[in-house]
């Protein structure tokens, strides 16, 4: 009985955290929405254009179904916080895994990593008046060298008396699409507290009038903990007599005195506890300014998600994590010491590749140098060899 | 012996089809010196307009002239020519700019001469960065398409209205203008793809064909009149816009007979399309032959049917069976038409060139591969600049409207268009997708930008229809 729940449980995790049910519901909601925009909506449509553009029978079913308002609809929010719940499911199924490879760096490469790896070389490196005891050191710092001088960061590593070396760039890479979902579901969540606890509505004042009353658009009242007083309003025109700026001279008033005081124009609201006062139109028959009133608590949910998506977008299409190993080998026949380096990124390989090439060429030059370069005993010839 | 026959008939359409552009380029500068004259200004927006124009129309006849002789020289002087058309355009932007006082963002005229700006910095990009040198095939006579519709536009300058005085407008403007200029690339570059993955020719004949089809289709479907007459909407000269006899109701003019001629030009498109369900039902190739033999007289036809709309739909007086009398009629008025049949034509030429000159352009293309890779960089590119043009637009529209996401059908329609590259990179990235499908996925991609970019303004309602 346990067992089966267990395996239930096991069951509806997988469908949330698998790659399909993500991408099904994507696609429902594609659809669902378009079917928004071509259907009208009530919110935003007079009643008397609903009538005339669909049939009494053809709006009756419209308006069961829902399709009059699908952003509303609990469908359709349903299915939103079924693709969060994907997101969640699909990240938490893989963070604990991400999160061991992000913070347990494979440093020491073991003969079967070095076989398989690509891109990867072989350095052999021939000089028989090296002592091959005290050939390695010079050979790790000559690779340090070409490391350093190409921006990397290299650093010696111990493993079973071995020594290597190991670099790597933007190790954060890795976590970059934790980043980009996460920041997606801190949008929908401001969206949500929006949804519940936010509000806006119209306020409409004559000059000198002042109101605490904003009137919602399912005509609803509300009353705000202080009022706003008009001082005065007006409306700028250009030549050919089209507006050119709409603007109130606002006071907000609380117990009796005046807190705040700004002139608004389209584009430019006051905000005063949180609220919002907005320029949004203005009567043309005395003076009469037209404004609206927001209130939006996950509003910086809202814009810390977006900037978080913009940095974890940056890391998952600007920032590659690049690893390089350098390994000094043994052949256990001759003894002679050659050096081994690989290479690995988690996208872009073709640009790994350049850049493996220019790096070994770069070690390369750091084992021999050239004649006219600062006297420096000669280490070694070092000699490419493909394989492992 | 047939290989020569077959080169001598393909020399003979080439020549044709370069006489018939040198004319239309002939006719262009006329008007364009006629312009001048009138003007007595060399440098007017107009004016730089039309060179634009000239110089673009001459890139992409110097890549028709490529598909008929096959010399590299062509593809390189066509390279010349859009940084010409480019230098105009500039100008032309400039002016603009200078003239109204404010970026060109504000209407779709505008909206257009930018992004047609963008489109020729990014076909030059592409040719000279990623090396594919015949990008502009396709992106040229998207570029043209532009500024033909744009001769068509409203093009008074405006000072910004409050709701569009904000330096939001600047930013989030040029980020969509961006965005979807680097999405029509990577739809150039997933066509480019599917050539070079030996997508077969007669695949491509199916699509172009279907695709024109589908053109006149919509026009004879949406505009036949009873007696054969073709419907179009009437058209106000002196306040510039359509004649309303109540809400969202239009008046109608009736001109006579042009139905006819779209429908014959419908059937003709339509022969390819048969030939080829013929050949697949039937398995037999000379039904292919036959179907490729179809697309140059369609061209023709084709040709026939945009300048006998242009002749007769000059700026004469036809009847209307909804007002009384006999009122103005433009091709201001139904800008698509135009625009559908432009394209139709220049589909139908991409594909002939296809035809004629597979291996040369095959050679002139990087490895299928690469222009995989490319697709993919250029996805990339594109998706964090839809990214911030839908978060601009949203602060901006919180700034303005005091909420930050209203369902707006634009709204909700860049949302879509997210959502359907974000589709993308998870089958590329997290499916493994390459090839074939991620190349269907870009090209379904673009085409819902293009729906955002047009079909929302002209088919959808709201409040971001800036179109009137």
């Amino acid at each position: 009985m346990a067992a089966n729940l267990r395996s239930i449980f096991h069951k509806t995790w997988r469908t949330f955290a698998s790659i399909e049910s993500g991408v099904v519901l994507l696609i429902l909601v594609v659809i669902l929405s378009a079917v928004g925009t071509i259907i009208l909506q009530r919110p935003v449509t007079r009643p008397e254009e609903m009538q005339s553009t669909y049939s009494p029978q053809v709006l009756w079913i419209l308006d069961a179904a829902g399709l009059t308002d699908v952003f509303h609809s609990w469908w359709f929010l349903g299915l939103v916080f079924l693709v969060s719940l994907c997101i969640l499911a699909a990240s938490v199924d893989r963070l604990p895994s991400r999160w061991r490879y992000f913070s347990r760096p494979y440093k020491y490469p073991d003969e079967g990593f070095r076989r398989a790896l690509q891109p990867q070389k072989m350095l052999a490196l021939v000089n028989r008046e090296i002592d091959q005891e005290a050939g390695e050191e010079p050979v790790l710092a000559a690779a340090e060298r070409a490391l350093q001088s190409r921006g990397y960061n290299p650093e010696r590593v111990l493993h079973r008396d071995q020594l290597g070396i190991f670099a790597e760039r933007h190790r954060i890479s890795e976590l970059a699409v934790f980043i980009v979902h996460s920041s997606l579901l801190l949008i929908f969540f401001g969206t949500i507290v929006d949804g519940l606890w936010g509000w806006r509505g119209t306020l409409n004042l004559n000059e000198g009038q002042s109101s605490n009353i904003v009137e919602m658009r399912d005509g609803k009242m509300r009353t705000l903990p202080f009022s706003i007083r008009c001082e005065s309003a007006g409306q700028e025109n250009y030549a050919d007599g089209t507006p050119k700026r709409w603007w109130s001279r606002l006071a907000v008033v609380k117990a009796g005195e005046d807190v705040d005081k700004k002139v608004i124009a389209v584009n430019d609201p006051l905000l005063y506890s949180g609220v919002r006062i907005y320029q949004s139109s203005y009567g043309t028959g005395g003076h009469f300014t037209g404004l609206e009133a927001s209130y939006e608590p996950g509003e910086w949910g809202v814009w810390s998600g977006v900037v978080l998506m913009g940095v974890g977008l940056v890391l998952v299409f600007y920032l590659v994590h690049v690893r390089i190993w350098v390994v000094p080998v043994r052949d256990p026949k001759t003894g002679t010491l050659a050096l081994w380096i690989g290479g690995s990124a988690n996208r872009n390989r073709e640009r790994l590749e350049k850049r493996f090439n220019d790096l070994v060429a770069s070690i390369k030059d750091e084992l021999n140098p050239t004649a006219g370069s600062a006297p420096r005993e000669q280490l070694a010839t070092a000699v490419e060899r493909q394989g492992g | 012996m047939a290989r020569g026959k077959k080169e001598e008939r393909q020399a003979a359409g080439g020549m044709a089809l370069i006489a018939i552009v040198g004319l239309a380029i002939a006719f262009l500068l006329h008007m364009g010196f006629l312009n001048v004259v009138r003007n007595g200004n060399l440098l007017s927006e107009t004016n730089l307009l039309f060179a634009t124009l000239i110089f673009y129309s001459g890139a992409a006849a110097l890549y028709l002239g490529f598909g008929v002789t096959g010399a590299e020289s062509y593809v390189k002087f066509a390279s010349l020519a859009t940084w010409l058309g480019l230098i105009a355009n500039t100008g032309a932007v400039a002016h603009r700019w200078y003239d109204a006082g404010h970026p060109p963002f504000s209407n779709v005229y505008e909206m257009l001469l930018s992004s047609v700006w963008a489109l020729a910095v990014l076909t030059l990009i592409a040719e000279k960065k990623y090396g594919v040198k015949v990008i502009g095939t396709v992106t040229m006579p998207v570029a043209i398409v532009g500024v033909v519709l744009m001769q068509l536009l409203r093009t008074e300058v405006h000072p910004l209205v409050p709701l569009l005085q904000s330096t939001w407008l600047n930013v989030h403007v040029t980020l969509a203008i961006l965005a979807y200029a680097t999405c029509a690339l990577s739809f150039a570059l997933a066509m480019m793809f599917l050539i070079q993955d030996n997508m077969k020719t007669e695949t491509f004949l199916a699509i172009t064909s279907a695709s024109t089809l589908a053109i006149y289709a919509s026009v004879v479907l949406t505009c036949f009149e009873r007696w054969g007459g073709l419907s179009l909407f009437a058209w106000n000269q002196d306040r510039k816009a359509e004649i309303f006899l109540s809400q969202r109701v239009r008046v109608f003019v009736t001109v006579s007979d042009l139905a006819w001629l779209m429908t014959l030009a419908f059937l003709v498109v339509a022969m390819p399309l048969v030939c080829y369900g013929l050949a697949r039902l039937k398995n037999n190739d000379r039904f292919l032959t036959l179907a490729n033999h179809c697309i140059f007289p369609s061209i023709l036809l084709q040709a026939m049917t945009l300048i006998v709309l242009l002749v007769r739909v000059g700026d004469g007086r036809y009847p209307s069976p909804g007002a009384g009398g006999a009122l103005p009629k433009t091709l201001a008025a139904s800008p698509f038409i135009l625009t559908g049949l432009v394209s139709s034509i220049f589909i139908s030429l991409l594909f002939l060139l296809l035809v004629w000159r597979r291996p040369d352009l095959e050679r002139l293309l990087p490895s299928p591969d690469k222009l995989d890779r490319l697709t993919y960089r250029t996805i990339c590119l594109a998706f964090p600049l839809l990214t911030l043009t839908i978060a601009t637009g949203a602060y901006w529209a919180n700034q303005t409207w005091g909420s930050y996401w209203s369902w707006d059908p634009k709204e909700t329609w860049a949302a879509i268009t997210w959502l359907v590259y974000a589709l993308y990179l998870h089958m590329r990235i997290t499916v493994g997708w390459r090839g074939r499908r991620a190349a269907y996925f870009a090209i379904a991609g673009f085409a819902v930008v293009i729906f955002t970019f047009f079909g929302v303004t002209y088919l959808l309602s709201g409040m971001h229809a800036f179109s009137t």
